[in-house]
């Protein structure tokens, strides 16, 4: 046991040493690895991102109350009566002044223009209800200061700001044919609504012909439990009966199909990448073989085994891939980790995002990249286990 | 032994490695191909997009309305040949995540200024006469299996009816065809009229006009026109040529050009290193029979279209394979997507590029092994064992 302990490790050692002297064909095999693992974690990092910004969102103790049917607030439709109604709701957190923390709130389109390509998107203007700032939390003004009810002065969610033009602070802009102005930047811990300007909800309903109608109604609930009474009573009142959902499940429902889009996207093409960057490794390995046939037939002639001639083949290409899919995963949070990109979300406006390493993703990088190494090394692997002694003595 | 059957032969001699070398070529094409497939989808709004019509929307964003009277007022703008519009219904047929357009037009406006909707005289006479009528693309009525004469029910996840449904009841009196396989069907076409007497809300305004003006040449004055017009109305507006409008449309998603470039980058950087590495593996070990070669009298110059022979062949074998299976697997795609993306179609296009990049790749890959080939000292070479 020992000696063939021993013997690996010497043949081993010989494989690694001999890197050198195929560098070329042995770096190829590091590039390819590492493309096919920046591919991969390029993408997830993008689903990442996605993911993270669009379920970070919701709080488990705000309820989302929306048209039955509606699916988003954008196409979500309430009268003033149902947001009264739902006023009276039990299980709602309630202020200093005993009334419910709810926030009727209207959620229109606008054109901002993106800095990135000059072009025109969707931004969402929120309109928010007096209580809005004590029904969310979490919500930071990190500079200037909150907008004054009635006027027409605007707060933007950080991400605006960064990705679109003219929304800096003290700035006046044109948005739904109206000059505002900025008045106050917010931070959101990274959640969509960074992706969102605010105003004044009566000032939007006037401006669009709303009268008092609204298109969501958010409630502070007592407790994450106080859900299902909240369900209860809307499904009891015929003038209600709304989808009321618990603020993280909604946002948790809408993250999920664009990064499942661009999960079946990346993976896919990252497998198929590593097929080919595969068939580089094999020849790699092979050719590693071949240039070493005379010098593993020496050694078995003079008493050492199969066995270590199969690992060293085996170490140098897990190596060699290992070395790859760390290059490529570096490249890739060098690259990529924290840029910031914007997409439409399921509320037909911009998601502004960062793509996102995390530490489980880089496992999943190498893991694939150990793989290739695997497979490609299992097959040369074999061969130079089974080198005929006769080889020694062949001419070259 | 000709040269040609000399690279051939040179190729499979080594056949596992060959098999490798053009199985990692055929991946980055198939790559390459599925990628400009699923790019073509995508770009089918903006390459198909006809140079004499504009869309007119609100001016403070596209998913805005604008009064219906709009539409008779720019028909009398000079250098207008057609104007008709459309209202976007947020429709779906069962299932709401199996995405398609579904649109609320005047019947035969529309269908006058889109002639690449191919549609039999009778069907067209049916949408214009029957108030219930509904036109499907052919993506559409394929992917329900919908058949002429069907009572299709629609919802919306935007308008209600004055009886408080969310469902709209139509019969499916046509099927309409794209003029070519780029033109996109994922859409059902109703009469505007119906759907405005029964929704709830929403009144005399339509979403959105097209316009059809007498010559590009036009467009320009046509677009000034209309949008002075309607200047400090309460509904401004905004008028884009068509393909300026499907442009920004798409940019919206996202750079979803950059990452397809990235991945494609980074398949062709990988087989660049693949394939050169085993041309310049195949020359290190045929040093000697090349140097036999020049000995026998084999001029520089056939050696070097040897090699770089043997690496076009391998790229032009492997690249092939590669395109074919992308062709295939872009019809595979069109029914997996259902349309969603627009339509997956493998244009010649695809094809020429690929045929530049293989003989690109093939030379790259064959160049320094072939110069080193061809510079391989025959003295030094016979002597070196």
């Amino acid at each position: 046991m020992g000696r063939t302990f021993t013997q690996i490790a010497a043949v081993t050692m010989m494989n690694l040493r001999s890197i050198p002297d195929r560098l070329w064909t042995s770096l190829s095999t590091v590039i390819a690895v590492a493309m096919v693992t920046a591919v991969l974690l390029g993408f997830l990092a993008l689903a990442n991102g996605f993911q993270s910004t669009v379920q970070g969102s919701g709080s488990p103790d705000v309820a989302v109350m929306l048209r039955k049917g509606s699916g988003s607030e954008l196409n979500s439709n309430l009268t003033r009566e149902q947001s009264l109604l739902v006023e009276e709701a039990p299980g709602l957190a309630r202020g200093a002044d005993g009334k419910a923390l709810v926030s009727p709130e209207l959620y229109v389109v606008v054109d901002g223009i993106k800095k990135s390509s000059r072009t025109k998107a969707n931004l969402p203007l929120r309109g928010l209800g007096v209580r809005a700032n004590q029904v969310r939390s979490g919500i930071k003004i990190s500079a200037g200061r909150m907008f004054t009810p009635g006027t027409n002065e605007l707060v933007v969610g950080r991400a605006v700001s960064r990705q679109f033009e003219g929304f800096e602070l003290g700035r006046k802009i044109r948005l739904a044919a109206q000059n505002w102005t900025v008045v106050g930047e917010f931070e959101a811990a990274g959640s969509v609504f960074e992706s969102e300007i605010w105003a004044d909800v009566a000032v939007l309903q006037g401006l669009y012909q709303r009268g008092s109608s609204v298109q969501s109604v958010r409630a502070r609930l007592d407790s994450p439990a106080s859900l299902e009474k909240l369900k209860a009573y809307s499904e009891a009142d015929p003038r209600l009966k709304l989808d009321v959902q618990a603020e993280r499940s909604f946002y948790a429902e809408q993250g999920k199909g664009m990064s499942d889009i661009i999960l079946y996207l990346g993976w896919p093409l990252a497998i198929a990448m590593s097929f080919g960057a595969l068939a580089g490794a094999l020849n790699t390995m092979y050719a590693s073989v071949d240039a070493r046939m005379r010098e593993i037939a020496t050694l078995r002639a003079i008493g050492f085994g199969g066995t270590p001639a199969f690992v060293g083949t085996m170490v140098e290409s897990l190596l060699l891939s290992a070395i790859g899919g760390v290059v490529g995963a570096l490249a890739t949070y060098l690259l990529f980790d924290g840029i910031s990109a914007a997409t439409l979300g399921s509320n037909f406006t911009q998601v502004v995002f960062a793509l996102k390493m995390t530490p489980q993703l880089v496992v999943q990088g190498v893991v694939l990249a150990l793989v290739i190494g695997f497979v490609g090394g299992v097959f040369p692997a074999w061969r130079a286990a089974r080198v005929p002694l006769l080889a020694a003595f062949k001419e070259q | 032994m000709t040269l040609i059957e000399l690279v051939r032969k040179n190729l499979f001699r080594k056949p596992l490695r060959t098999i490798l070398t053009v199985f990692a070529i055929f991946i980055a094409f198939a790559i390459f191909g599925v990628l400009a497939t699923f790019q073509n989808a995508m770009n089918a709004g903006i390459d198909t997009a006809g140079a004499d019509r504009l869309i007119v929307t609100n001016k403070i964003n596209f998913t805005l309305q604008m009064p219906i009277a709009y539409v008779q007022r720019t028909r009398g703008v000079e250098g207008v040949k057609i104007v008709t519009h459309a209202d976007w219904f947020g429709g779906y047929y069962q299932d709401p995540r199996i995405f398609f357009a579904a649109i609320a037009v005047e019947p035969a406006s529309y269908l006058d200024i889109y002639p690449e909707y191919l549609l039999p005289p009778a069907q067209r006479q049916a949408f214009i006469s029957d108030r219930t009528a509904l036109l499907a693309g052919e993506t559409v009525a394929k992917q329900f299996g919908w058949k002429v004469g069907d009572r299709i029910p629609l919802k919306s996840n935007i308008f209600q009816q004055k009886n408080g449904s969310d469902a709209w009841d139509f019969t499916l009196v046509g099927i309409i065809k794209g003029e070519t396989a780029r033109v996109d069907t994922n859409f059902v076409i109703f009469q505007y009229e119906y759907f405005k007497e029964t929704r709830s809300f929403g009144g005399d305004t339509i979403g959105w006009m097209i316009v059809k003006t007498q010559s590009p040449k036009d467009n320009a004055n046509v677009m000034k026109a209309v949008d002075v017009m309607f200047a400090n109305s309460p509904f401004e507006t905004e008028t884009q040529t068509e393909q300026a409008f499907a442009k920004a449309f798409l940019e919206q998603a996202g750079d979803l050009g950059f990452i397809i470039s990235a991945v494609v980058g980074a398949a062709f950087a990988t087989i660049l290193l693949i394939v050169g590495n085993t041309m310049m593996l195949t020359v290190r070990e045929r040093t000697n029979e090349i140097a036999v070669m020049k000995t026998i009298g084999f001029t520089s110059q056939r050696i070097f279209g040897l090699v770089i022979g043997e690496s076009l062949l391998l790229t032009v074998i492997g690249g092939a394979l590669g395109l074919l299976v992308a062709w295939l697997l872009s019809f595979a795609l069109q029914n997996a997507t259902g349309g969603a993306f627009g339509p997956m179609t493998f244009t010649p296009g695809i094809a020429i590029w690929s045929v530049v990049l293989m003989a690109m790749l093939g030379l790259l890959t064959g160049l320094i092994p072939a110069l080193r080939a061809m510079r391989i000292n025959v003295v030094t070479a016979l002597g070196r064992k």
